[in-house]
């Protein structure tokens, strides 16, 4: 089971892209370490000096947008942080969850209802959210479950792992 | 029941009769390509957990073609870990510094029509061009090499059918972009394109690289131009056994049906800040560019060389421009070193360099503020060459020579005519 993120929003705008999430001068980094100091850092550089696990990044469409580079998501992942948005193609989404990264595709009303560095709620298991500071909830719907159990292993390789030691046990 | 192109790959490498776009499967790609940027990365990653093999390790293609020649320490390293782990893994084609990924495989006789190629890097699509289908994974590709099958949702497909010839000066380039303006990142999200149409045979099989691997910017699944016997004749030639056409059944269904008429199409170019803002070159004259940069794996083919060289003949590129010319590939640097284009390349004031992406991404010749640079190559996010606060226009190959002879965004025709009031 995944417990639900409780912490603070991080409103991002529609197409913030895949080279604003972390730089193109950081491609050949893949240490979690060092791209977590650079998520965002063009958008928005609290956020990758203020935001904490549990905090969900709220982003409009088309997140993560252009070249299909693993790097935002292995930061996110070692910030610990959840991901709404409106939409995202499928390159970003595999790696989303294939890094472990929790996500919802939410609604123009959810997207809207929702304050920036207001506190947050989100069940990622059932697609609960809540808006704690106003007392709203809403609900997405969640991933499938064939992918919430990649989420929930921690990641891609995690999963793969504990499949194979399901088959293979010692 | 009618299949579409990627419908008939997929069930290939799933093993089953048939596939329905929605469905998810387990499939084998035909190929697996990663380049020197990731393949270390992803090897420690593999063994951080248990995973010491590949399992199909004669499909796996591993590139140096990021950072070449190393230019940093850490490149140095990088360089010298991937080829030592390549031979650690048994990889199947390594290439050292032999050229970008995409077009490499396809020159080296490695790509079929109809093959599913799975990739670590982004612009895989190119290989679209050769009938096959290129798919980006990025680090998820690590465990693919590890365990040989990954998951794909079999995507719909839009169909884009071309007609008519285009006029002189328009290319791939033009037709990738005029794509763009009639579909949207929703339109194509999860979707491949399929271009088909009796304009496609107006395409030399080179140039189909080029309109296809711009595809994913749009951010389609990816794009393919069904195999015709130019392409077969090409891949023949190229070391492929006996290539055979693979398409989409007659009565197969398309989620979307484009039509572009490619006698209507005019130069065009994406401006700041995303590939898929796209204008009229002609919308866009006058604008000033202090670089032209010709390469990476959406050009730097020798047609796209030999078209440049061509429209550059009597000219010298603008002084106080700089104009980089990189062929793609080791193959095509020599031949167009051989037909003498890389010595009228740089009599006419161009650098040459060997084939690396390295510009595409900033590894190499980056902007500074304030600086304007019209390329041949993918992508134009700010600070995707260096600078946030440099611009990136994309065009053709003849769009960003013509700018680099006049030092300012115009196409090939205006050369033309330049030259017949001898303004140039």
């Amino acid at each position: 089971m995944m417990e639900a993120y409780k912490g603070t929003c991080w409103k991002l705008p529609d197409g913030v892209s895949s080279d604003q999430l972390i730089g193109p001068s950081h491609v050949f980094d893949f240490e979690a370490e060092t791209l977590r100091k650079h998520l965002l850092e063009e958008v928005d550089p609290r956020i990758a000096a203020e935001a904490k696990p549990g905090d969900v990044l709220v982003a409009g469409r088309n997140f993560a947008q252009g070249s299909n580079h693993s790097h935002p998501f292995i930061a996110m992942k070692a910030m610990g942080l959840g991901l709404l948005c409106r939409s995202i193609s499928r390159g970003p989404y595999r790696l989303t969850i294939f890094m472990g990264v929790p996500i919802l595709t939410i609604t123009e009303e959810i997207y809207t209802a929702l304050e920036h560095r207001s506190r947050i709620e989100v069940d990622f298991t059932t697609g609960d959210i809540k808006a704690l500071d106003m007392g709203a909830e809403f609900h997405a719907e969640a991933l499938p479950l064939h992918l919430l159990e990649i989420v929930t292993a921690g990641g891609g390789f995690e999963h793969a792992k504990a499949q194979e030691q399901e088959q293979n046990p010692q | 029941m009618a299949m579409t192109l990627i419908e008939k790959v997929l069930a290939r490498c799933a093993g089953q009769d048939r596939v329905r776009s929605g469905e998810v499967v387990w499939v084998r790609p035909d190929l697996v390509t990663v380049p020197e940027v990731a393949f270390p990365a992803y090897v420690k990653r593999l063994r951080g957990v248990g995973f010491e093999r590949f399992a199909d390790p004669e499909k796996v293609v591993v590139a140096i073609d990021h950072e070449v020649p190393a230019h940093s320490q850490a490149g140095a390293e990088r360089n010298r870990l991937t080829r030592q782990l390549a031979r650690e893994m048994s990889v199947g084609h390594m290439f050292d510094s032999e050229g970008i990924t995409h077009p490499l495989i396809i020159e080296r006789g490695l790509v079929r029509p109809g093959d599913f190629v799975a990739a670590a890097d982004s612009h895989t699509a190119v290989i679209g061009g050769a009938g096959a289908v290129g798919v980006p994974f990025g680090f998820e590709t690590a465990l693919l090499m590890a365990t040989g099958k990954i998951w794909v949702m079999v995507p719909e497909t839009i169909r884009v059918t071309l007609t008519g010839k285009p006029r002189p000066g328009v290319g791939a380039r033009d037709i990738a972009l005029a794509t763009m303006q009639h579909l949207n990142e929703t339109d194509a999200s999860y979707r491949l394109l399929e271009f088909t149409g009796d304009g496609i045979s107006q395409i030399p099989f080179w140039d189909r690289m080029t309109l296809c691997g711009l595809c994913i910017d749009i951010g389609a699944k990816s794009a393919v131009v069904p195999a015709d016997d130019v392409a077969c004749e090409a891949l023949a030639e190229l070391g492929v056994a006996n290539p055979e056409r693979e398409a989409s059944d007659p009565d197969a269904h398309f989620v979307q049906e484009v039509a572009i008429d490619l006698s209507t199409l005019e130069p065009l170019v994406s401006v700041p800040p995303s590939p898929t803002h796209v204008r009229r070159v002609s919308d866009m004259r006058g604008t000033a560019i202090h670089h032209a940069y010709l390469g990476s794996c959406a050009s730097g083919t020798l047609e796209d060389l030999r078209a440049a060289d061509a429209l550059l003949a009597g000219h010298k590129v603008k002084e106080g421009v700089k104009l980089l010319v990189i062929p793609s590939t080791r193959k095509t640097y020599q031949r167009a070193m051989e037909e003498g284009i890389l010595a009228r390349f740089t009599d006419a004031g161009a650098t040459v360099l060997a084939p690396t992406c390295g510009p595409c991404f900033g590894g190499l010749a980056q902007l500074c503020a304030g600086e304007r640079r019209i390329s041949t190559s993918t992508r134009n996010d700010p600070g995707r060459m260096g600078s946030t606060e440099a611009e990136i226009f994309l065009g053709s190959a003849l769009t960003v020579t013509a700018s680099a002879i006049t030092g300012h965004i115009c196409g090939a025709g205006d050369i033309g005519k330049a030259r017949h009031d001898g303004s140039v």
